[in-house]
């Protein structure tokens, strides 16, 4: 095989941080390459300096054979070489099918012709998805189809995946795969990063890892297993203790009845659902996408509407509620800390401290209506303490924070406003092992200290071992609920799709 | 309130069965104890447990296969009670009540329009719960379905022929319980999902257990253990909607045979002319636990505070329906399920949620 693409000591800092440090990487034609590490740990730079998005600071990319260096990614794709990002990077007002050919538009565009070789490209990859409906109305799995579809549609010859699959339900994930087998055999090469370590092991034939942006270990699939990926990620064995089985004995007991919700319905999402959620409780949220998981919390948090007639009632503490903009909620201490960071967890371009602070002006706990900056410094060192958020320091911005620091601060924006109920939307998409015990912890002794935590995720170990009590999502509704004791993965599983 | 609440309508909520009432398959995986069509009134003593079926009283002894018949009633059995002293009450069909003490014949001590519920209180007092001062006990549904609410509590001495009104304008008081320990009765209100407190000696009835799921039925005293609450069949929302559908309601009250109404049942699924209830929902042939129902099996065992501790379910998919009453017998809790044909044995404490 031939190196299609080879990194020479390649290094990138940011501010005077390496982020990268004397990398060498290489990727060999028509290889699936899986790249590992924790969150921070440089994967995304590393690929992004090969994708041309950002600069590397030292180091040498031979591609094919020659010295390249991209300075956009436009220069990048025309040498073939695409990139799917992990936060979509899709025009939300524009259609799919307007998204796919972005920047290949003619001088008069037939908008119906357009929409026909979209919906056949589609169907190639078996993706179901209208090519008409604006993106803005998609959930996150099929923008990610888009995305995918849009890179593949550019017939690039090394294609770089971000997180492919965190988005994605089982069954769009066989499809991922076999499309990835596709487009291997016809000569493409592919990068892809992913936290699903059985998806690497599975589906990779090399494995790379990075540690605090440094190579740790670079060889053939097939010489890696579960246990030697997680110490060479963390340097230490982390997820059996992540994922245990839960028992009887360590179930939290209920606490007072804090929310009960009865018969809500919004559309088609939502459908007469009806739970309660209790004190000193995590409850486990399961659901497939569509289910109307996210929709139900999303109602109870104020940020979508029910029904104007026949609705349902929402009761906190035995008070009806119906708010109609989130602020309410959060002033009855409610903190729904979202799924979307980047679009609804935080302000980007805003420094973490900011971003705090952020939070608490929401819930109007401010001590005083002029911002105090010794107030926002203060608040932002107590809670990038109690996170363990790693930055240069508190003024760094939140976009230079890798996925699992930017979720921790999503986290902390919620957790400053004293909420009583915690909900969490996937609070461990995209985050690494490493962070993901920290927030597994942290989500724990907020139950401990007699709050109510709701936990929505999609990853069922995490469910499991996180929740006291499982409820699970079909068509709009809470269909079954479990204890963790006697849940196994397939029972859940089945209530979740039949 | 909301001022836009006026335009909303009044919202038909059901509460959730969760927390203590977290759905299982307790009762469906209880233990048979007899079959036997439509077992009612529970009531056990140390060795036996006495059941009734239509106009006869039954006695099962521990370890025996077949119930035998101790008594026979001019008209179908609707209430049974018996005294740590052996005295026994029966309330009949036709509306009498009928007392027995020390093995003397039958009497008829009082009559009633609807006698569904007996309790012994201490001191030669019987307490009776008439559900309706419009309908006879096997008319329930049109009761609920016509919106009662003259139902009473009375205390009935057993000698001096007295009887005292202690609360009235009730939605059917389905089930009573004395509470020895906190001198008052435990009443459930079925058609208003709701347990009263009303003090033995005659107040103003509270709620101690309000929103429930279902619609309650007979309570039971587990010495001092708290008590059984049998919730005979569930809410659901196209009964609510068809209960504030006054023209619908009237018309189908008139038109068409009483068990085919929209209106909850002890059992269904028995024959095609039942309203489907929303649907029943099948998937791939199986029947979804889940799915809305006409009828369900559900007991619930309280703390001595009348607060839900764990429950016992029948669910949609199941067949032990229509839990009319429920007793501890023998350091078991045992089930009539009218609308299963039949009386199973529940592990104390072991379904639900602790």
């Amino acid at each position: 095989m031939t190196a299609i693409i080879d990194m020479r000591k390649v290094t990138k800092a940011y501010r005077g941080v390496a982020a990268v440090k004397a990398v060498d990487f290489t990727l060999e034609q028509g290889e699936i390459h899986a790249l590992l590490g924790e969150n921070g740990a440089g994967k995304s730079t590393l690929t992004k300096i090969m994708a041309g998005v950002v600069e590397a600071t030292s180091g040498e990319m031979l591609h094919r054979g020659q010295p390249a260096r991209f300075l956009t990614p436009n220069e990048a794709l025309n040498a073939g070489i695409a990139m799917v990002f992990q936060e979509t990077s899709l025009v939300p007002s524009m259609t799919v099918a307007q998204n796919i050919y972005l920047g290949e538009e003619k001088f008069l565009n037939r908008l119906r012709g357009v929409y026909i070789a979209a919906q056949q490209f589609l169907q190639s990859l078996n993706f179901n998805v209208d090519p008409a409906a604006p993106v803005a109305s998609l959930g996150a799995a099929k923008r990610q189809m888009v995305e995918i579809a849009r890179a593949v549609h550019h017939k690039a010859d090394v294609i770089i995946f971000d997180e492919p699959t965190a988005t994605l339900t089982p069954e769009e994930k066989r499809h991922f795969f076999a499309l990835m087998k596709r487009l291997q055999a016809s000569g493409v090469s592919i990068i892809f990063i992913t936290h699903a370590l059985e998806e690497a092991l599975g589906h990779a034939d090399r494995i790379t890892i990075l540690r605090d942006g440094e190579l740790v270990a670079t060889g053939k699939a097939s010489e890696f297993d579960r246990a030697k990926v997680v110490q060479a990620m963390v340097g230490r064995a982390l997820t059996q203790q992540i994922y245990r089985k839960r028992n009887a004995a360590h179930l939290r007991k209920r606490g007072a009845k804090v929310l009960s919700v009865q018969d809500i319905s919004m559309g088609n999402m939502v459908r007469n659902n009806s739970f309660s959620i209790y004190d000193g409780q995590i409850t486990g949220v399961f659901g497939l996408i569509g289910s109307g998981r996210t929709e139900t919390f999303k109602i109870i948090s104020g940020v979508y509407k029910r029904d104007f007639v026949r609705g349902g009632d929402i009761e906190l503490d035995g008070r009806p509620v119906r708010y109609n903009v989130p602020r309410q909620a959060i002033k009855d201490r409610i903190a729904y800390v979202t799924e979307d960071r980047k679009s609804e967890g935080l302000f980007e371009n805003l420094s973490i401290a900011e971003n705090f602070f952020s939070g608490l002006v929401a819930a109007g706990l401010q001590e005083s209506s002029i911002v105090s900056l010794r107030e926002m410094r203060s608040l932002s060192e107590q809670w990038s303490e109690r996170l363990k958020v790693r930055a240069i320091n508190s003024r760094a911005k939140a976009v230079e924070l890798s996925g699992g620091n930017q979720q921790k601060v999503v986290i902390g924006k919620g957790l400053v406003q004293r909420p009583r109920l915690v909900i969490f939307d996937e609070p461990t998409r995209g985050v690494d092992v490493g962070a993901i015990a920290e927030i597994h912890q942290l989500i724990n002794d907020l139950a401990d200290e007699g709050l109510a935590v709701v936990v929505i995720s999609s990853y069922l170990p995490e469910i499991m071992n996180l929740s006291d009590r499982i409820l699970v999502f079909r068509q709009g509704r809470v269909v079954e609920e479990f204890s963790p004791v006697n849940a196994t993965e397939e029972k859940i599983m089945y209530a979740a799709v039949h | 309130m909301n001022i836009l609440d006026f335009f909303r309508g009044k919202a038909v909520t059901i509460p959730p069965m969760d927390g203590a009432l977290k759905p299982n398959r307790s009762l469906d995986e209880a233990a048979l104890v007899v079959a036997h069509a439509e077992p009612d009134n529970l009531v056990a003593d140390g060795h036996s447990l006495f059941f009734t079926a239509g106009a006869q009283l039954l006695e099962l002894a521990h370890g025996a296969r077949q119930a035998r018949v101790v008594e026979t009633f001019p008209a179908a059995i609707t209430a049974l009670a018996k005294s740590e002293d052996d005295a026994w009450a029966v309330a009949l069909q036709s509306g009498a009540v009928l007392v027995r003490e020390k093995r003397e014949a039958w009497r008829e001590i009082a009559s009633f329009k609807c006698p569904v519920a007996l309790a012994f209180g201490a001191g030669q007092f019987l307490y009776l719960g008439n559900g309706s001062e419009a309908h006879p006990p096997s008319a329930w549904a049109h009761d609920l379905m016509a919106k009662g609410s003259s139902g009473s509590v009375w205390r009935l001495a057993l000698h001096a022929g007295e009887r005292e009104r202690l609360a009235d304008g009730l939605a059917f008081p389905f089930g009573i319980a004395v509470d020895h320990a906190g001198g008052r009765l435990l009443v459930s209100e079925s058609w208003r999902h709701r347990v009263l407190a009303i003090p033995s000696a005659g107040g103003a009835p509270q709620p101690v257990l309000a929103k429930l799921p279902g619609y309650p039925g007979r309570i039971s005293d587990r010495r001092g253990q708290g008590f059984l609450l049998c919730l005979f069949a569930p809410r659901n929302r196209l009964i609510e909607l068809v209960l504030q559908e006054d023209a619908y309601r009237m018309d189908m009250m008139a038109e068409i045979p009483r068990d085919y109404w929209v209106a909850p049942a002890l059992a269904s699924g028995k024959t095609f002319l039942e309203p489907l209830q929303c649907g029943g929902v099948r998937t791939m042939g199986i029947h979804k636990p889940w799915s809305p129902s006409r009828s369900y099996g559900l007991v619930v065992e309280l703390g001595a505070d009348a607060e839900p501790i764990a429950s016992h379910h029948s669910r949609a998919d199941g067949k032990r329906h229509g839990i009319v009453s429920a007793v501890e017998w023998l350091g078991h809790i045992t089930a009539a399920a009218r609308g299963g044909d039949c009386i199973v044995r529940i592990a104390a404490h072991g379904g639900g949620e602790a």
